[in-house]
């Protein structure tokens, strides 16, 4: 049983479809407007029919109230990261601290390649990540002296003025998989965000993949908790209570507390805010041993 | 005095930026200009969030922005863009501005330019749209009749009308007239325009036919789509040239007729009315251009002309296999033929020897009934097999007949999948997809072949076999001719090759390597069709056109089009008096 204890969050995973640019928008409304916690989009510049993710997040943040956005990954070879951090530190003062950095360390490398971003092998990709993490929390380090200078293997930033200063602590959510990614989440993330999907063995891999990332957390002086688990499910359950219970398990026996759901559909994610997040609140604060926090 | 009007608002001041912009969009300013400023906001983002907080008001960053930008990648700064544009319209303005700016701080700042920029005309296109446009071209100068369907690279439906079915595209505007008068308006605005390319576009499948272009013109023509039964009794029919073979099938079948076209629902009327069309029903009712009775056409200069046996029967003879030389076609006239069920076959074989198989496929389709009409597409072996696809119709509504006709096709290869159905020939049109809002999806240039084969001998079975173990065709395909396509005498139609066995197409991704693949089959061939010949060195016209046609194709262009206003594609070159 591992519960590290966060708040729970619902939101939903949005494809930026280019065929029909408003729906990627009015997705983001829906759910902003029936009260999830984030609405995020995926990240693959190279897919010709899809926006470019940080294009649409701009614009769907200014389309939004009260909803909290990130990508799902951004992809960090096609997003070098002092741009990137100018970038979400501009957009979490406009829309007033509702951003947080969802990061990937690439993957799709001959799209990556095509679209201009540089070619690394997986383990590279691993390094270049540690390096952009690095240079983005400097750049937004406004307090700290000096300009930012970066000699890296894989990234240069000479001279780089701080700032601007983002609106609140923005979280770098890590989509990993691998042993040396999950370590890298575990030292330098402040949330880990993989997809069901994409377990080798569905939740029987959450175990050892949470171990990892909490060995990797103490071995950098940090605590567990310090790495909010959180998860995407590329489909809704089709009984809300069934799944409600589902993820409540999810949380209480292996501490994910954000639920993030694909599908691209209105009444998916009305339902998840309507009747699926109170349910697995309420089991979950039960579990815990106190009322549900209020939101 | 600058005809736009504007604010400028410093990045530093991240708080007040969505009420100035939005006070400047209210009292009709047409753009919010982005300072940067040290530790300020980034402008990218900034632009594209404050066009979702506004509706239409332009928004203009930095140039050097751009260059920020493309530190990501110059891919990656166009992708930006373009999304902006899907999400938000053509708002954004990159390049210097001819612009009354002024800072602006407070609402009382933003008040005061309103006031000072009074009421204006506004009849200029907005700067950002301006901004992409090409050079050469008049955009002033449109014609009125056109003005309100015609689209430039700004405006919202431009993704929608850029591309083709096989190549990318981008044309500085494309004219959509919707009549012939329209037609005459836009050859008047492309006489004007002869230092840009021209295309004629009917629905944008074509494969040789230079729809699209760079920075150039298209005239489209979809917008002239109506099919109107002329005479039930004679089952003549006046169809649009932009209407597509699968709109034309559907209406035709409600009367229990048909008019065979390709082999695919989704290409227009226009192009391949003016060319041939060589297709499924082809053997059994000839070539679509042997169905034609009358054309209608507007000429280079304006003029609308009408052309059958009888009226302009030169014309009506060029039109038909040479039409895209001669005029944008406006409306056809074809009798249509009754039809019943037929039926459709899709096979797949797989051939440990597609040399054998390709003699075999040889012998059984000259020897097949004028009802029964049967494609192959194929592409390189891989580990020695190759994959045969075969697809075929037979005009007839017997089941049993049916399996007759198609079963030596089937034993041509061992048979892998197949299916077989009774159906219409309008619903074998219909699983063409439908294009939608953003338009076809084509990219880059197609790289192709064509030829007539007079005979498929065991020869060339053997140098076909050697082409596809080059690995440069990645689709070969053989279309069945014969029967009723040889049935109209060879003088009639600028269509002159009316006996080969097959049209051969070959598709390829180097344009070198498969020209010098392809030359070395060239002694099997006589002719090409132009409808699926990309090559564009010069001897590629007179494979297409005879001597002798192209003779006369020349006197005819002298009277028609004199100063070779329509030269895209198999340019016939007017004959100097």
């Amino acid at each position: 049983m591992t519960d590290y204890g966060h708040d729970l969050l619902f939101g939903s995973f949005v494809t930026p479809g280019a065929q029909d640019p408003r729906k990627a928008v009015d997705l983001a409304i829906t759910a902003d407007k029936a009260g999830l916690d984030l609405v995020t989009f995926q990240d693959h510049p190279y897919q010709p029919g899809f926006l470019d993710t940080w294009t649409l997040l701009s614009y769907a943040a200014a389309r939004t109230q009260r909803i909290r956005l990130s990508g799902n990954v951004l992809s960090l070879p096609l997003r070098p990261p002092a741009v990137l951090a100018r970038a979400a530190a501009s957009l979490d003062v406009l829309s007033g601290g509702r951003i947080e950095l969802g990061l990937g360390a690439g993957a799709f490398w001959d799209g990556i390649a095509a679209m201009g971003g540089r070619r690394l092998s997986p383990g590279q990709g691993v390094d270049a990540l540690a390096e952009g993490i690095g240079i983005i929390r400097d750049l937004w380090d406004v307090d700290a002296r000096g300009r930012v200078d970066h000699d890296g293997e894989y990234y240069t930033v000479k001279g780089a003025k701080r700032g601007p200063r983002p609106a609140h602590d923005i979280g770098i959510w890590i989509g990993a998989y691998k042993k040396r990614m999950l370590a890298l989440t575990g030292a330098l993330g402040d949330g880990w965000l993989p997809s069901m999907d994409y377990l080798p063995k569905g939740p029987d891999s959450l175990p050892e993949m949470n171990a990892r990332i909490d060995e990797a957390a103490t071995e950098a002086g940090r605590q567990p908790s310090d790495v909010r688990r959180l998860m995407n499910f590329m489909r809704a359950g089709e009984d809300s209570d069934q799944w409600a219970e589902y993820l409540a398990g999810l949380a209480l026996d292996h501490g994910i507390s954000a639920f993030i759901v694909g599908g691209d559909d209105h009444a998916t994610t009305e339902r998840l805010a309507a009747e699926v997040a109170p349910a697995v609140r309420e089991l979950v604060a039960r579990e815990r041993g106190r009322t549900a926090p209020a939101t | 005095m600058a005809d736009e009007w504007g604010i400028e608002l410093s990045l530093a001041e991240p708080g007040t930026l969505a009420a100035l912009a939005e006070r400047a969009e209210a009292g009709g300013l047409d753009v919010v200009v982005l300072k940067d400023e040290d530790n300020g906001l980034d402008p990218w983002t900034t632009a594209a969030w404050l066009a979702g907080r506004t509706e239409s008001i332009q928004i203009a960053i930095p140039r050097e922005t751009g260059e920020t930008h493309k530190k990501v990648s110059p891919a990656m700064a166009e992708k930006a863009l373009d999304s902006l544009a899907l999400l938000a319209g053509t708002r954004l303005i990159t390049t210097a501005l001819d612009a009354e700016i002024a800072p602006a701080t407070t609402l009382d700042d933003v008040d005061r330019l309103i006031e000072k920029a009074g009421d204006r005309d506004r009849s200029r296109r907005p700067a950002a749209v301006r901004a992409l446009r090409r050079d050469g071209i008049d955009y002033d100068d449109i014609p009125a009749s056109l003005r309100k369907t015609a689209i430039e690279p700004g405006d919202p439906g431009y993704r929608g009308v850029r591309s083709t079915y096989l190549r990318g595209g981008s044309p500085g505007l494309v004219l959509r007239p919707a009549n012939p008068a329209e037609v005459a308006d836009a050859l008047s605005f492309a006489r004007r325009h002869r230092h840009v390319p021209l295309g004629i576009r009917s629905a944008g499948h074509g494969v040789s036919g230079r729809s699209t272009n760079d920075g150039g013109l298209v005239i489209d023509v979809s917008a002239m789509n109506e099919i109107t039964v002329l005479d039930e009794h004679q089952r003549l029919v006046r169809i649009g040239p932009g209407a597509t073979w699968k709109q034309v099938a559907a209406a035709l079948d409600e009367h229990g007729w048909a008019l065979g076209s390709g082999d695919y629902g989704g290409v227009g009327v226009g192009g391949l009315a003016t060319a041939g069309g060589i297709g499924l029903l082809s053997r059994q009712h000839g070539l679509t251009i042997d169905r034609l009775r009358a054309v209608e056409l507007t000429t280079a200069d304006g003029t609308h002309v009408r052309a059958s046996a009888q009226e302009n029967p030169d014309l009506f003879w060029a039109v038909r296999g040479a039409g895209a030389n001669f005029g944008v076609a406006t409306a056809f006239e074809f009798e249509v033929e009754e039809t019943d069920k037929v039926g459709w076959a899709q096979l797949v074989l797989v051939s440990p020897d597609i040399e054998q198989t390709l003699v075999e496929f040889g012998e059984v389709a000259r020897a097949a009934d004028r009802d029964t009409t049967v494609f192959l597409v194929t592409g390189p072996p891989r580990q020695g097999q190759s994959v045969v696809q075969l697809y075929g119709l037979v005009d007839n509504p017997d089941p049993e007949i049916v399996v007759e006709r198609l079963t030596p096709f089937a034993q041509t290869g061992l048979l892998a999948q197949q299916q077989v159905v009774l159906t219409s020939y309008a619903q074998v049109m219909a699983e063409a997809a439908d294009v939608g809002p953003n338009g076809h999806h084509g990219r880059g240039e197609p790289v192709t072949r064509s030829a007539f084969l007079p005979v498929l001998t065991p020869e060339f079975a053997q140098d076909a076999a050697r082409l596809l173990r080059t690995g440069q065709v990645y689709f070969f395909q053989l279309r069945h001719m014969g029967g009723a396509i040889a049935d109209t005498p060879a003088g009639e139609t600028a269509f002159t090759h009316r006996t080969p066995e097959f049209q051969v197409t070959a598709m390829g991704g180097d344009r070198a390597a498969l020209n010098n693949a392809w030359d070395r089959l060239a002694h099997h061939f006589d002719g090409l069709y132009l409808s699926f010949e990309t090559d564009t060195r010069p001897e590629r016209l007179t494979d297409a056109f005879p001597p002798p046609v192209l003779e006369r194709l020349r006197g005819l262009k002298n009277d028609y089009d004199p100063t070779n206003l329509f030269r895209d594609n198999f340019n016939v070159k007017p004959r100097e008096i």
